[in-house]
């Protein structure tokens, strides 16, 4: 699963990973908001904001391949609507601008991930007064998102060994299955998590 | 003359949809004991377990059947009984829920609001005492085996000093490693424990006494060795003498 | 339909964001006066359930795949509150942990799929499925729901490219609507599907739904008025200023007020695009709106002959198979 290389990349050791959790993100959101407001023809603003981001990516020690690889999940999204604009006076220029402003936030963000733990992220927002209903829940997504997809994993495992027609029609109805199934074991699992955290003191 | 450390009266409980689960038990477990709960599927094990500390019933109604150290479970001391009785699931996913080790273990001391100071204290006394050094603070729970998973919930329970452990099904996930690591760390715990469990043969190594608990009763009690070496007994119960007592000589 | 970072604009942002905090802010208070202990990890794991389910690939042509946004299928699970907090919590989550969606476009993301979508959808759903009397009725109306969803989302992800300057609203419009009328499709029937496929398993998990479709009772009418106030605003500001012939009225006030983005990026509307007629209807835009209401009278009708078909021949099955057993 993508996630487990950001996971595991969290972890290292560098003098952006030694930075604190709060640091890197509104690093991260000045970046972004600055970038957001370089003007459509300001080359230089734009090899100013690589510029940083390199040496960003230099002293995390953030591979290549990770970068490359997330990227490319994303970067059509960003050509398809990036390429929305093209239909306009001026709109290569525009195109251009949206492009590299796209992939330069995308990449911050994505050197953030690399270098701190979601855990830092998730108490850093807590701390600035997020609801904790929200936190909370974010905490459980990022904890249970494996565990759910390792057992989604294992229930279309056991489908497809059972099943014998192909097909789009069946695939979907396949999936879907498995899907109403995931839920209703997530709301079995909600309730024994439940247990075990009032066991623990939790009201 | 003190009360016991667990004391059950008479305990009834009927599941939502009107089936009996649990249906008169009483017995008793002194301070010291260590003592084994064994019993076919379905009999009602994690039920019982569950109301040691008042997660069930849903609603507390009516004249308590449980106590703990004489304080009767119900909804007034539910907060005290769950820092006495530390109740450990059967799967370690349903209990390791925040983002990281340190986090989890750090739970329960988090919601009785302790000084920061403590809390640390604490989660690196308790996590020593499952044999986990620090650098485990760190990972998030997917990363473990289903051993270091239980540990780190162990420790959780653990982190507040409970005199009951209540264990449901510890071994089940455990390869012959992860089960004789949690043996010597259970041996070395200063608490009453309380183990639920198939594994018959923990329950010779480990425990003093053992409950035969059978659709919703118990069916009987005694020395832990003597109702396991019972093959009549342990038949007619879904059950079966552990190897160790059929073909080997125990004291 | 998740925006990235880069396209919005300082002024489509703060809108957007103070659009979606509102609506998360009403469903926050909604949600702890009913809140249980037992909701929050119900309602974390439902945010984990539908970040996994919206990564199941549903094969469309060659290699593309559909997917699930979910938020009609949360809002009907869980209640139409409850889903504003689960889809926050999975967009946010996206956004900061995965580059999944901008970081500041969040705002705007949120106000799509976590405020309409859900909302809008839920609505719709209720009014469909009010005059239904039967499961296939039911079942038709989450279609509809969802269908709605996933339109009336990508029209408001146009209306705030267009505010943005990122793209003419000549096209985004259209193009947005009529590819995600198609893409509707996949939504309406994986949730019909999905939620099937839950309330089969579990019954219980909506008491209403399997009975007569009408679990809740009525909304109170300030939530109807919140809620509503704030799509309509979206609408209002993202939609109506380039639908009316106004199309320079809102960047008149932003330019006045300090909040518009350099000059040189708002778009000359291009002139060919401008002058495009559909034979008959009028402007791309107007032609596309049209679409959208036949779209989802087709999308119900469908939907409800579909169910009814399926209904019948499973309940056929089913009593065919209680008839060879009593007789076995």
């Amino acid at each position: 699963m993508k996630h487990e290389s950001a996971d595991r990349l969290s972890r290292g050791e560098s003098p952006i990973h030694r930075l604190s959790p709060g640091l890197k993100t509104g690093a991260v959101l000045a970046f972004i908001l600055a970038v957001t407001l370089i003007p459509f023809r300001a080359g230089a603003a734009f090899a100013a904001a690589g510029a940083l981001l390199a040496g960003a990516i230099a002293a995390g020690r953030v591979p290549a391949s990770y970068l490359l690889k997330r990227a490319l999940l994303l970067e059509p999204v960003i050509v398809a609507v990036a390429g929305m604009a093209l239909f306009q006076p001026g709109g290569a220029a525009i195109f251009a601008a949206m492009a590299v402003k796209s992939t330069l936030c995308v990449t911050s963000v994505l050197v953030l991930s690399a270098t701190t733990p979601a855990a830092g992220v998730l108490a850093f927002f807590r701390r600035l007064g997020v609801p904790s209903i929200l936190t909370s829940m974010a905490a459980l997504t990022v904890r249970y998102v494996h565990v759910l997809g390792d057992e989604l994993r294992r229930m279309r495992r056991a489908r497809r060994s059972r099943t014998f027609r192909r097909g789009k029609a069946r695939a979907w109805r396949s999936a879907s299955a498995a899907a109403g199934h995931l839920f209703v074991r997530s709301t079995d699992r909600a309730e024994r998590i439940y247990r075990a955290m009032s066991a623990r003191g939790w009201r | 003359m003190s009360p016991s450390a667990v004391e059950i009266r008479d305990l009834r409980f009927r599941y939502p949809d009107g089936r009996a689960a649990l249906d008169g038990v009483s017995m008793s477990v002194e301070e010291g004991e260590t003592v084994g709960l064994i019993g076919p599927n379905g009999a009602g094990k994690s039920t019982l377990l569950m109301h040691l500390n008042g997660i069930l019933p849903d609603v507390h109604r009516g004249a308590p059947a449980v106590f703990i150290h004489g304080v009767p479970v119900e909804k007034k001391n539910l907060l005290r009984i769950r820092r006495e009785v530390g109740l450990l699931f059967e799967d370690p996913d349903d209990q390791l829920l925040s983002p990281t080790v340190w986090e989890d273990v750090a739970f329960g001391p988090r919601q009785w609001d302790w000084p920061e100071a403590e809390v640390e204290a604490a989660v690196r006394r308790a996590m020593a005492e499952v044999g986990l050094d620090e650098g485990f603070g760190r990972l998030s729970p997917h990363h473990l085996s289903n051993g270091e998973k239980q540990r780190v919930c162990l420790a959780g329970i653990m982190v507040s000093r409970p005199r009951i452990l209540a264990l449901d099904e510890p071994t089940r996930a455990l390869d012959p490693r992860g089960r004789r690591r949690l043996q010597s760390i259970l041996r070395a715990l200063d608490a009453v424990k309380i183990i639920a469990t198939h594994d018959l043969e923990l329950v010779a190594e480990l425990c003093d006494r053992a409950f035969v608990l059978d659709g919703g009763k118990i069916a009987a009690s005694g020395r832990a060795v003597e109702i396991l070496s019972d093959e009549r007994l342990m038949l007619d119960h879904g059950l079966e003498t552990p190897y160790s007592l059929k073909h080997g000589a125990r004291g | 339909m998740h925006i990235p970072d880069g396209f919005l604009d300082a002024k489509t942002i703060a809108v957007a964001s103070v659009l979606s905090a509102a609506g998360i802010a009403r469903a926050l208070r909604n949600v702890r006066r009913t809140l249980t202990p037992r909701k929050v990890p119900l309602m974390g794991l439902a945010s984990a359930f539908l970040f996994v389910a919206q990564m199941i690939n549903f094969p469309v042509i060659g290699g593309t795949s559909g997917h699930l946004l979910g938020a009609v299928l949360a809002a009907i699970l869980l209640g139409p509150d409850e889903a504003v907090l689960v889809m926050t919590v999975v967009l946010a989550v996206q956004a900061f942990l995965f580059a999944d969606g901008g970081v500041l476009a969040l705002g705007a993301n949120l106000f799509n799929m976590a405020i309409v979508a859900p909302l809008a959808g839920y609505a719709v759903y209720r009014l469909a499925a009010r005059p239904a009397r039967t499961e296939a009725g039911r079942l038709a109306a989450v279609a509809l729901a969802a269908w709605s969803s996933t339109v009336l989302a990508a029209a408001a992800c146009a209306g705030e490219l267009s505010l943005a300057g990122a793209v003419a609203w000549p096209l985004a419009f259209p193009a947005m609507t009529v590819l995600h009328m198609a893409v509707g499709l996949g939504e309406a029937i994986i949730t019909v599907l999905v939620l099937a496929a839950a309330v089969k398993a579990r019954p219980d998990l909506l008491p209403g739904f399997a009975a007569r479709g009408r679990e809740d009772g009525p909304r109170p009418i300030k939530d109807v008025l919140i809620y509503g106030g704030l799509v309509v605003a979206g609408a209002a500001v993202f939609v109506l200023p380039f639908a009316s012939k106004l199309p320079d009225g809102l960047e008149a006030v932003a330019l006045r007020l300090g909040f518009a983005s350099r000059a040189a990026a708002r778009p000359v509307v291009s002139a060919p695009l401008a002058d495009y007629r559909v034979p008959g209807v009028g402007s791309l835009p107007l032609a596309a709106a049209l679409a959208a209401l036949l779209g989802a009278g087709l999308v119900f009708s469908l939907a409800f002959l579909i169910a009814r078909r399926r209904l019948a021949r499973v309940r056929g099955a089913e009593r065919a198979a209680a008839r060879k057993t009593e007789s076995g």
